[in-house]
């Protein structure tokens, strides 16, 4: 087999990333949330095809127009939502896509003895391949998905995240088998948000930071915190303070007086397997939540607001007497004065023939009418209050919203919330796709909002936005808080260090 | 005891893998299969002539376009996303216009034409609802009521009331051969086709879609071919109903197919397929139309009035797609203790 490598080139979710791999090479691909692993091995999969960049596939520039095309190739895929059709047997499912639209591609004894096979090297023996997909536990799915991809013949086989519902045991089942692969000429592209596993099973490492590679190097030259700094974009030693030239920090002015807690989360229990959060958070904190895709910080939050029901364990809402409520319902959530900010608002929340003022007020009719009838004056008010502490930028506010800069609307759209006086604001990842002004700005009205005594919970995937805003950072991992890291103290390699599941936050043992 | 070898023989039979996969793929048709027999019994008990020799054979003919359209309807309820045809009602309907308004008094009366006209013409058709829906992304909710519409409007441009004459061999496939109703031969002859066609991975694909489209895909089906072939091989089905339909009423009536778009909806969720896409097959949309008929023959024997049975038919499509949801729960609840 010849040098296999292949390049691409995309703007916005990959910009110009590069990533070559070997023949007989198990390669792993690393990076933060929105990095774009998942984009480039979407690309390679033939999910999407790429704006612009190449991709040579042993020696000969190819272009892949669908994930069949991909398979025909050689590359095999296994995706990181763990993709079944749940109404159909094992066998089926590890066969799918084989066939032709009406001829089968194997014999009916080829395909029982390759499943039986497939799934023996990945530790279920003798399994039953007649039984509904969606009798299976998690883990067994993941395999088959596993094995639907080992069946194919492949020479590249591409695993996003495809351990995570694995014990240990299976996963170093999969390791022996990929290692074994590996022996005969295959190769491995891996991603994984556990750093063991890439430390141990990854000849060459190559990280992606906002869509460019940043690095490639060899497993003998990477050290854990070697490739901590490549991905967070800071030398691997940096010094707290360099972390805090990015933006002011709350600091002595936020923390007065200790405040009184207005949430209680108690022995909360998002998934079967994970360990129970205990958090309080009192007014006038800012919180901010890390933690990579899918690591159960957005359960967390939707717990938080009552939109959904942890496996055990409660949240509790404080009152200004001490009296406590349970949350249990997002009406009930809202009642107690927790607001939570939707992630996708910006395509969902906006109104765009309307005014900017009936925009931001839409909201509050519910509180501000006398039977029904609106008191535009006092919600006038509450606009032009907000105006001013956000610096909204706009001619007049009976203008439609359409004409207003993405910033402003963003703005508007936060204010809808801040003017209903909330106790605790939620937010999920507020300011994604902000610019810098307009994000410097929103800072200030958080912080003012803390100072006048709200707490708000803040969900980002950015950490330079977290250790900017916040007090404290809880860190999620696998459905569990992993680390609660007071922000004056924390660099941006310790956050991604917990995100990755380290135990330890200054990490100085480690080579 | 005997009875001990025998059970061992039985099951080297039973058992057979063969036969436990077709259990297995069907095991949806249990309740409509059940309720089939049920009505039929009822029906048997209310009136006595429902078993007479010449009524068996009348019986059918009233079934088979029914039975023929929800066939037609099944396919695209199948691949999931929303898929459905409307426009099979409407498609049959002009089948009866097109065969004695335009084929017959063209000469085209022998059956060696008019079939493969009738077959190309339900291929395309189907084929312009697949392209629709599967390339230009329409939902097909959308893309088959215009052509419900189109089909409507232009079968009663060319013939707004009964008319036109049928070829002989047409009406004598609703009579009867010897004994046998001659539908059954219709009947036995799609399902040779599509045991044939169910022998290969044809249903794997297209269950599959319906199940997962995503997970379709990524494993590499070509899911937009897919429902191109099943809209297709649906207006197919649609347009064989057409041609027994014209049998039935000895001639073309543009205003006589929009009702069996609603009778087939109806039918696909008595045959226990879910609406959603991915369960199910052929059999139940054919054993849904089965018991929608016979459930109809227990209300006119019951002198309901017009009017009052498409009020029975909304409280049956409704009802039904309930039980189909009741069924699914307990199954899922069943096998999820007995882990």
């Amino acid at each position: 087999m010849e040098g296999l490598s292949r390049s691409f080139g995309e703007t916005r979710a990959l910009n110009a990333a590069t990533l070559r791999v070997r023949p007989s090479e198990i390669h792993s691909l690393v990076g933060e949330n929105g990095s774009g692993k998942s984009t480039l091995i979407k690309i390679l999969s033939g999910v999407l095809r790429p704006d612009s960049g190449t991709l040579v596939w042993e020696g000969e520039a190819r272009q892949l127009g669908s994930p069949r095309s991909a398979q025909g190739m050689g590359i095999a895929t296994v995706f990181q939502e763990t993709l079944i059709v749940p109404e159909m047997t094992v066998r089926d499912n590890i066969y799918l896509g084989t066939d032709g639209l009406f001829r089968y591609g194997h014999r009916k004894g080829d395909e029982i003895a390759g499943a039986r096979q497939a799934l023996g090297d990945l530790g279920l023996d003798g399994f039953d391949l007649d039984r509904p997909m969606w009798t299976l536990s998690l883990a067994e799915r993941q395999l088959t998905t596993v094995a639907r991809a080992i069946i194919r013949p492949w020479r590249l086989l591409v695993l996003d995240e495809a351990t995570s519902a694995l014990d240990a045991q299976q996963r170093d089942r999969l390791f022996d088998y990929l290692r074994l692969a590996r022996s005969q000429g295959r190769s491995v592209l891996f991603t994984s948000h556990r750093m063991d596993e890439v430390l141990g099973l990854a000849d060459r490492i190559t990280v992606l930071r906002q869509g460019a590679t940043v690095a490639t190097m060899g497993a003998g030259e990477a050290s854990r915190r070697g490739i901590l700094g490549h991905m967070s974009g800071r030398e691997a030693h940096a010094d707290p303070a360099v972390v805090a030239e990015t933006g002011p920090r709350r600091g002595a002015a936020g923390q007065q007086s200790p405040q009184r807690t207005v949430l209680r989360v108690a022995e909360l229990t998002l998934r079967a397997a994970s360990k129970p959060i205990s958090v309080e958070v009192r007014a006038g904190e800012i919180l901010g939540l890390a933690g990579l895709e899918g690591q159960g910080q957005v359960g967390f939050v939707e717990c938080l607001c009552g939109l959904r029901r942890p496996v055990d364990g409660q949240v509790l809402a404080l009152g200004d007497n001490g009296e406590t409520h349970i949350v249990r319902s997002y009406r009930g959530a809202n009642r107690l004065g927790i607001r939570y900010v939707p992630r996708d608002r910006r395509y969902e929340g906006l109104f765009g023939p309307l005014s900017v003022f009936d925009n931001f007020a839409i909201t509050l009719w519910g509180d501000l009418n006398w039977l029904g009838v609106l008191r535009r004056q006092q919600a006038r008010k509450r606009f032009a209050d907000f105006s001013e502490s956000s610096r909204l930028v706009s001619a007049s506010p009976s203008r439609a919203i359409s004409i207003l800069s993405g910033g402003n609307q963003q703005k508007v759209l936060l204010g809808r919330w801040i003017a209903m006086r909330p106790r605790v604001l939620v937010l999920n990842d507020p300011l994604r796709g902000v610019d810098h002004n307009t994000k410097e700005e929103l800072y200030g009205l958080f912080r003012r909002l803390a100072a006048d005594g709200v707490a708000i919970i803040f969900l980002s995937t950015e950490i330079a936005e977290l250790l900017t805003l916040t007090d404290q950072i809880a860190v999620f991992h696998e459905g569990s808080l992993v680390a609660m890291l007071p922000t004056e103290m924390s660099s941006d390699t310790d956050v991604v260090a917990a995100m990755f599941g380290g135990d330890r936050h200054d990490g100085s043992a480690d080579d | 005891m005997t009875s001990v070898v025998s059970d061992r023989a039985r099951p080297s039979v039973l058992s057979a893998p063969a036969v436990r996969q077709i259990l297995r793929r069907n095991t949806y048709a249990a309740v409509p299969l059940a309720m089939l027999i049920v009505l039929f019994i009822v029906n048997a008990v209310v009136q006595p002539q429902f078993l007479a020799q010449h009524n068996w054979a009348t019986s059918m003919s009233v079934l088979c376009p029914t039975v023929l359209t929800a066939m037609a309807m099944t396919l695209p309820v199948l691949s999931g996303n929303g898929g459905i045809d409307l426009s099979v009602g409407p498609l049959a309907g002009f089948m009866t216009v097109l065969i004695s308004t335009i084929l017959v008094p063209a000469g085209i009366t022998s059956p060696v034409t008019v079939i493969p006209v009738v077959i190309v013409f339900g291929l395309l058709s189907g084929a312009i609802n697949g392209v629709l829906v599967a390339y230009v992304r329409l939902p097909a909710i959308i893309a088959t009521l215009g052509m419900y519409l189109f089909y409507d409007g232009l079968g009663t441009q060319v013939l707004p009331q009964a008319g036109g004459s049928v070829p002989v061999w047409l009406v004598k496939l609703n009579g009867s051969v010897g004994p046998i109703p001659a539908v059954w031969i219709v009947f036995a002859v799609i399902a040779l086709v599509w045991t044939l066609v169910s022998r290969g991975s044809y249903m794997r694909n297209l269950l599959a879609v319906g199940g997962d489209e995503r997970t379709s895909y990524t494993a590499g089906v070509n899911v937009a071919r897919l429902r191109l072939v099943t809209y297709s091989m649906g207006g197919l089905l649609a347009c064989l109903g057409g041609l027994m339909l014209t049998g039935l009423i000895q001639g073309g009536d543009g205003t006589v197919g929009p009702p069996y778009t609603i009778s087939a909806i109806t039918a696909v969720a008595l045959g226990g397929i879910s609406l959603a896409g991915g369960r199910g097959g052929l059999l139940g949309g054919a054993l849904g139309g089965g018991v929608l008929f016979l459930i109809q023959e227990l209300l006119t024997d019951a002198h309901v009035s017009v009017y009052q049975v498409s009020v029975v038919d909304g409280i049956i499509l409704i009802g039904a797609l309930a039980l189909n949801g009741t069924v699914e729960y307990l199954r899922r609840r069943s096998s999820a203790s007995k882990r």
